[in-house]
C-alpha cells in the first residue's frame, strides 16, 4: 500500500515517535503521512549544502572506544610484547598535551592542581627514527650488496618518508589510537607517532623484534617499486664510469646491437654501452633508441 | 547492474599483509542488540554462550557489546584500511551469528565489489618480457673492440 510505504520511509528517517499518553503509559505510534518531512529533509539537505559536511571527529570521542582495550589489541594484532606503559606514552603528542592544558585553562582550573601527569613522546620519536634509519640502511645494504651508497641512502629515505610512513599507520590502526590536537591527525604528527612506536617495540622487545617489525612492514612498501623512481641519478653517465673504473674495467663505447627496417622512416635500433673486458669479467649496459 | 555501471577493483592486500607476518585486519566489533525484543534473540543467546570465546580465540579485536533499543540487531565490524561494514543479525540464531564473526574476522577490509581478475602478481615476466628481437641473432654479429687486441676479447652480446 502506498501509504504503508509512507509511513515507513518516515519512521526510518527519524525513529519513532514517542507520545506520552499520561504518566506511566507512553505510545510509539507512526500514523499518517507526515506533511512535515518533506520541508524538514529538504532544509536539512540545503543545510549540509552550505555548511559542507561536518567535522570529523577522533574515533576517541565517538562511542564503542576503549583505550586501554585498543591498546592490548593493537599490541597482539602485530604479535609483539610491548610494555603497555611504553607504548600508550608513544601515543601522546605534545600538540595534544598543550590543546589540554589549553582547554583546562580556558575551563578556568587550577593549572597546579591539573597539571596532566603524562610524558610526551619526543624521545621515543627521536629513538624510534634513529633505529630505523641504521637498521633500514643496514638491511638495504646486506640485501643489495651492489647498490651504491647514493643509492640506499635513497632508499631509506624514501621508505622513511612522510607520505609512506603515513600510509603504513594508517593503514596499522595508529591513526586511531593517537591522540592529537587536530583531527584527522596530520602527517607530521602520524609520522612521529609511528617513530615513537617503533622507540617503544625497542625499548620493550630489543632491538632485534623491532628490526623484525620494520622489515614486515617497511620493507614491503619496496615490492612493485622501480629503483629510479627513488633515486633521481643526476649524471647517469658519469656514475656507469666511476662505477667501471671501480672495477678496472676501461670505458664504455656505444655499439649497435639489433636493428630492423634500417630504410624507413623510424627504425626500430638497440644500443649497447658496451665495454671491452677479459673473458672473466663483462659488464654492459643495454640503451634503446627508437 | 552491468559490470561498468557497478564499481569494481582489482586483487590487492593490505599492506602486503602476509609477505611479512600475517595481521588479522578486523579491529574492531560493536554488537548493537536490544534487550527484550524479540529479533534479538539470537544476538542475546550468543552474548551469553559464544562472545567470550571469541573474544579469547581474536586477542587482536576489541568487541564491545551495547544494548540499546534498537528494533534491527546489528553487527559493525570496523578493519584496519578504515572501512566499515553492518551486518544485520535480526532473527539469527546463536550459529549463525558465529559464523557471521568468523566471516567478518577472515575479510581484510576491502570493498566486497566485482573483482576484475581473480590473481595478481608483482613479476608478470621471469625471463623478460617477449620483444621482437628476442630470440633472434644479432644483426651485426660477435662486437669485437674497435683496436684489435689478441688478450682482450669481448663477450657475445
Amino acid at each position: 500500500m502506498a501509504s504503508g510505504l509512507l509511513l515507513n520511509r518516515g519512521v526510518l528517517t527519524l525513529g519513532i515517535h514517542c507520545q506520552r499518553v499520561c504518566r506511566n503509559v507512553s505510545v510509539s505510534q507512526v500514523r499518517e503521512k507526515k506533511r512535515w518531512m518533506k520541508s524538514y529533509t529538504h532544509l536539512m539537505a540545503k543545510k549540509l549544502k552550505l555548511e559542507g559536511p561536518p567535522a570529523p571527529k577522533p574515533r576517541s570521542l565517538q562511542p564503542q572506544w576503549d583505550f586501554h582495550a585498543e591498546v592490548q589489541a593493537f599490541s597482539s594484532r602485530l604479535q609483539e610484547n610491548f610494555s603497555l606503559e611504553a607504548l600508550k606514552r608513544a601515543f601522546i603528542n605534545p600538540c595534544y598535551l598543550q590543546a589540554e592544558l589549553e582547554r583546562r585553562r580556558a575551563l578556568g582550573l587550577d593549572s597546579e592542581t591539573t597539571a596532566l601527569a603524562l610524558k610526551d613522546n619526543i624521545q621515543l620519536s627521536e629513538k624510534g627514527e634513529g633505529f630505523t634509519k641504521s637498521f633500514l640502511s643496514d638491511w638495504c645494504r646486506a640485501n643489495f650488496p651492489r647498490l651504491r651508497r647514493e643509492g640506499v641512502e635513497s632508499v631509506v629515505a624514501h621508505l622513511t618518508s612522510s607520505p609512506v610512513v603515513t600510509y603504513v599507520a594508517r593503514n596499522l590502526g595508529i591513526e586511531d589510537l593517537t591522540m592529537s590536537a587536530e583531527c584527522p591527525v596530520p602527517d607530521d604528527v602520524l609520522h612521529s607517532t609511528f617513530m615513537a612506536v617503533i622507540g617503544a617495540l625497542e625499548e620493550s622487545s630489543g632491538a632485534e623484534h623491532a628490526g623484525l617489525f620494520l622489515r614486515d612492514f617497511l620493507s614491503t612498501q619496496l615490492i612493485g617499486k622501480d629503483l629510479f623512481d627513488m633515486w633521481t641519478v643526476v649524471d647517469p653517465m658519469g656514475l656507469l664510469v666511476e662505477e667501471l673504473t671501480q672495477r678496472n674495467l676501461p670505458l664504455p663505447e656505444p655499439r649497435l646491437v639489433r636493428a630492423a627496417g634500417a630504410s624507413t622512416v623510424l627504425p626500430p635500433l638497440v644500443l649497447c654501452w658496451a665495454c671491452t673486458a677479459t673473458r672473466s669479467s663483462w659488464l654492459r649496459v643495454r640503451g634503446r633508441r627508437s | 547492474m552491468t559490470s561498468r555501471g557497478t564499481p569494481s577493483r582489482f586483487l590487492q592486500s593490505v599492506l602486503q599483509n602476509g609477505v611479512g607476518r600475517y595481521v588479522c585486519q578486523l579491529k574492531r566489533l560493536s554488537i548493537i542488540f536490544s534487550k527484550n525484543a524479540q529479533s534479538s534473540l539470537g544476538v542475546r543467546g550468543f552474548i551469553e554462550e559464544g562472545v567470550v570465546d571469541y573474544a579469547k580465540y581474536n586477542p587482536s579485536t576489541v568487541v564491545y557489546v551495547s544494548p540499546q533499543s534498537c528494533r534491527i540487531p546489528k553487527i559493525v565490524a570496523e578493519y584496519l584500511n578504515g572501512n566499515v561494514r553492518e551486518e544485520i543479525v535480526t532473527s539469527k540464531t546463536s550459529i549463525q551469528i558465529s559464523e557471521v564473526l568468523t566471516k567478518l574476522t577472515n575479510q581484510s577490509g576491502l570493498d566486497i565489489i566485482r573483482l576484475r581478475k581473480p590473481f595478481h602478481t608483482d613479476n608478470p615476466s621471469i625471463q623478460g618480457q617477449w620483444h621482437p628481437f628476442t630470440n633472434r641473432p644479432p644483426c651485426i654479429g660477435p662486437i669485437r673492440p674497435q683496436k684489435q687486441d689478441t688478450e682482450q676479447g669481448l663477450s657475445n652480446i
